[in-house]
């Protein structure tokens, strides 16, 4: 439980309170956890196994799934469910048979109402999350327009 | 006088000859100008394009790049994804300017 990255700083009990709180899902290899555009009602931690996020690009002529990110055990994916306008802007699918604990957005913020301490520190996990995320692609986006840059002065 | 007579309708007969001939000149660099768009686009082709006698055009290699099956393509895709992933986290780990642009082994790109 100390390996999940939403729970970083909680104690054990804290801890144990929220994960109380989600429902374990088992995904065969391949099923789709959500899809891009839904409707965001659920956060998930991946328990075991590996999920692969993706998004739609034409790939001569054909609409295909390119691997975005992958998110294995103790990660957290889905987390569009706590950000309006609480929509998925990527596709989550299991790579393997995977095992992930879903937390409803309406139990996560009636139990952080409740418990607020518990709710400042997952905020505050959830932030080193999102803002991982943006550093990384930041990287890699930088990285595309520098190639960008070398070919067009080729 | 005769001769002089001569002389001056030769000289006539020259001249009529000799505007005959401008004008059908003129006529045809009149019709010149009318295709000069469509020419101009060719001689600026024929002026880019480089002389290459018995070289193969140079979409071959577009070809070339059509002929990798698109799983290849896909997992060439993928893999690429993969590396910049990696290497967007060195840069993460220790943030400077060689690690944001290091090179990686990506078919995509090499």
């Amino acid at each position: 439980m100390t390996d999940i990255d939403l729970l970083n700083g909680l104690s054990p009990e804290r801890a144990a309170g929220l994960m109380a709180l989600g429902n374990r899902l088992l995904l065969t290899t391949g099923s789709e956890l959500f899809h891009l555009g839904d409707a965001a009602e659920n956060i998930y931690v991946v328990a075991r196994g590996r999920v692969r996020l993706t998004l739609p690009m034409e790939v001569r002529g054909h609409e295909e799934n390119i691997l975005v990110e992958e998110r294995s055990s103790g990660q957290t994916v889905g987390w569009s469910a706590l950000i309006p306008p609480y929509r998925f802007t990527l596709t989550a699918s299991a790579q393997l048979d995977t095992a992930v604990i879903a937390f409803s957005r309406e139990a996560l913020t009636s139990y952080f109402a409740n418990h607020p301490d518990t709710g400042y520190a997952v905020s505050l996990n959830l932030s080193s999350v999102i803002g991982h995320r943006l550093q990384l692609f930041q990287a890699m986006w930088l990285r595309e327009i520098q190639r960008m840059v070398e070919l067009r002065c080729a | 006088m005769e001769m002089l007579l001569m002389g001056a309708c030769l000289s006539i007969f020259g001249l009529a000859v000799c505007c005959l001939a401008f004008g059908a000149a003129t006529r045809d660099s009149g019709n010149t100008v009318t295709v000069a768009p469509a020419l101009e686009k060719e001689i600026t082709k024929a002026a880019v394009l480089p002389a290459r006698f018995f070289v193969d055009p140079p979409a071959l290699p577009v070809a070339a790049r059509n002929s990798v099956p698109i799983e290849a393509l896909l997992l060439q895709i993928e893999n690429h994804v993969r590396l910049e992933h990696a290497a967007a986290e060195c840069f993460l780990e220790s943030p400077n300017a060689s690690l944001l642009h290091s090179r990686t082994m990506s078919a995509l790109v090499n």
